[in-house]
């Protein structure tokens, strides 16, 4: 089911819908092609790229926790210029917009990364300041106001494509770093990236994972992701983008009343790969039920 | 959503679960098992496939309660619902000629498939089974309907008893230290050997890459480049 009541336009873009796969969650959408009907999404976010790709984190990578899961993936990618060559004219056949997701380990690899990513067709740009699961990695960059906006301001000079700020959580001032992201120039904002958590192996007396700690994500997040939405949300007049353990339609609802004009989801493909769609229909039998003329009646109405 | 036909303890800690309405996959193949709507444990459970009944529809399970969500399975009941989405990963590959099939401990469940399947292509060929257990046998007897020898080993080291010499394909699956005995026997004997490899994963698809490893041709996702490798392209991961 279809439907013009989750219309919204979204950087200059328009989406059928406001539902988002989340970067990491959703390869450049190849894998999930064979199990779901990939068009009906509203964005896909591919995985998270840098300049010259990575081979990922060593030892464990995925640790489930109640009612989520942390990793520490550490940006296991093949570089932008594959990105750019293979993957993109391929996502765009897919029918969602096409978002290119970018972290870095410097400015320069940064600034490159966007400039190569000129040449292909995405929609929109996701500036990922926030993965915590590389040593010296996007987070750095995340955590306070004036690194925040120095690289969105740079990466926003050499793009030509809008650029969406991916917040972390784990910024000691989030709204501080939000707004000064949205004064360098960002056409928009997404949150939240993971948070910084940590797991012990009780029996072998040593942290779970290689790098101590790793990203938290799922529905355990949710309360405190929707905090932060509302909060960032009402202190920016960009556009947010808000995601952070959802797992339903109601879910979604709660971070659009908070502020966001869309939601990404994540983890809950994991575990159920037909949950976006399950969260699209939810939405439009929402709207119908609601007597809405467009979902994005309810944005921030709390 | 498949259905739960049964549900029971083989062993102790060692339940077989038999399911219809799941897709029907073949040897080597997983699913991702997961309680209907269940947000704790989140994600779901790679298990494999230990039988398929292309008759019946019906699909068997052999899971070991390792954790809260395999816990959980143990007490799902006969008509309960449960999600089987897949199936998954790219299986054995069914080699001409004869085979001998090693298993460690609930490793042991997706060789009852290959060796149901490798029967079925070709009866004439000879199976040779070798199941290693740390206390307990299970399976055992259903496996001799397909093998022409069954060797058991319980508390000791199941590659020891295995020949690897013999002209034939080996295939193996079970704990980490028991594939890479293997792997040394096969390189001594340059023995043809496929294993299944197990790894922590989210997505069971390919997305997530918390399962991906090292391999002669570059980065591969055990869940679905895999799980079954020639062993010569994963040493890393053994």
């Amino acid at each position: 089911m279809q439907s013009n009541h989750l219309l919204l336009t979204f950087c200059g873009v328009a989406l059928k819908n406001p539902v988002i796969a989340a970067s990491g969650t959703f390869g450049f959408g190849h894998e999930y092609t064979e199990i779901m009907d990939v068009s009906r999404l509203g964005a896909i976010c591919g995985k998270g790229l840098t300049l010259s790709g990575s081979a990922g984190n060593r030892g464990m990578r995925i640790y489930e926790t109640p009612s989520g899961m942390l990793n520490s993936i550490g940006l296991e990618n093949p570089g932008v210029q594959h990105f750019v060559e293979s993957e993109a004219a391929y996502m765009r056949t897919l029918g969602p917009a096409v978002i290119a997701n970018l972290g870095g380990h410097c400015e320069e690899d940064y600034l490159e990364g966007a400039r190569l990513l000129n040449a292909a067709d995405i929609d929109i740009l996701e500036l990922n300041i926030s993965c915590p699961n590389v040593k010296a990695g996007g987070m750095a960059f995340g955590m306070l106001p004036d690194t925040a906006a120095d690289i969105t301001r740079k990466v926003k000079a050499v793009s030509k494509h809008p650029v969406m700020v991916k917040l972390s959580p784990n910024a000691p001032d989030l709204v501080a770093v939000a707004r000064a992201c949205e004064s360098a120039g960002a056409d928009a904002l997404s949150l939240v990236n993971t948070f910084l958590g940590m797991a012990i192996d009780v029996k072998k007396k040593r942290p779970v994972f290689e790098n101590v700690y790793a990203g938290l994500s799922g529905p355990a997040i949710l309360p405190i992701a929707l905090r932060m939405v509302h909060q960032v949300a009402h202190a920016v007049s960009i556009p947010v983008v808000g995601m952070g353990g959802i797992t339903s339609a109601e879910d979604a609802l709660k971070f659009l009343m908070a502020g966001a004009v869309a939601v990404q989801v994540g983890t809950m493909t994991f575990a159920n790969p037909k949950a976006m769609l399950e969260i699209i229909d939810g939405l439009a039998a929402y709207c119908e039920q609601e007597g809405l003329n467009n979902l994005q009646e309810i944005v921030g109405i709390i | 959503m498949a259905i739960i036909t049964s549900n029971q303890q083989i062993a102790n800690g060692i339940w077989r679960m038999v399911v219809s309405g799941a897709p029907l996959g073949r040897a080597g193949q997983f699913f991702m098992l997961r309680v209907p709507g269940a947000l704790d444990p989140l994600l779901g459970r790679p298990i494999s496939i230990c039988e398929v009944d292309a008759e019946t529809g019906e699909t068997t399970f052999v899971y070991q309660t390792v954790g809260r969500g395999t816990a959980q399975f143990a007490r799902l009941l006969p008509r309960q619902e449960i999600d089987a989405q897949g199936a998954y990963g790219n299986g054995f590959t069914l080699q001409n000629g004869n085979a001998v099939i090693i298993g460690g401990g609930i490793g042991t469940a997706p060789m009852l498939q290959l060796a149901k399947e490798l029967r079925a292509s070709d009866p004439t060929r000879k199976i040779d089974m070798y199941l290693g257990f740390r206390e307990e046998a299970y399976l055992d007897e259903t496996f001799a309907q397909y093998a022409d020898s069954v060797t058991l080993n319980i508390g000791g080291y199941i590659v020891s008893d295995v020949d690897f010499s013999l002209d034939a394909t080996y295939y193996a699956c079970g704990p980490t230290p028991m594939l890479r005995a293997a792997a040394s026997a096969a390189d001594v004997a340059n023995a043809s050997l496929f294993v299944s490899l197990e790894k922590h994963m989210a997505c069971g698809v390919g997305a997530c890459l918390g399962c991906t490893c090292q391999t002669e041709h570059g980065r591969k996702r055990v869940c679905k480049d895999g799980p079954v490798f020639d062993y010569r392209e994963v040493r890393d991961a053994i």
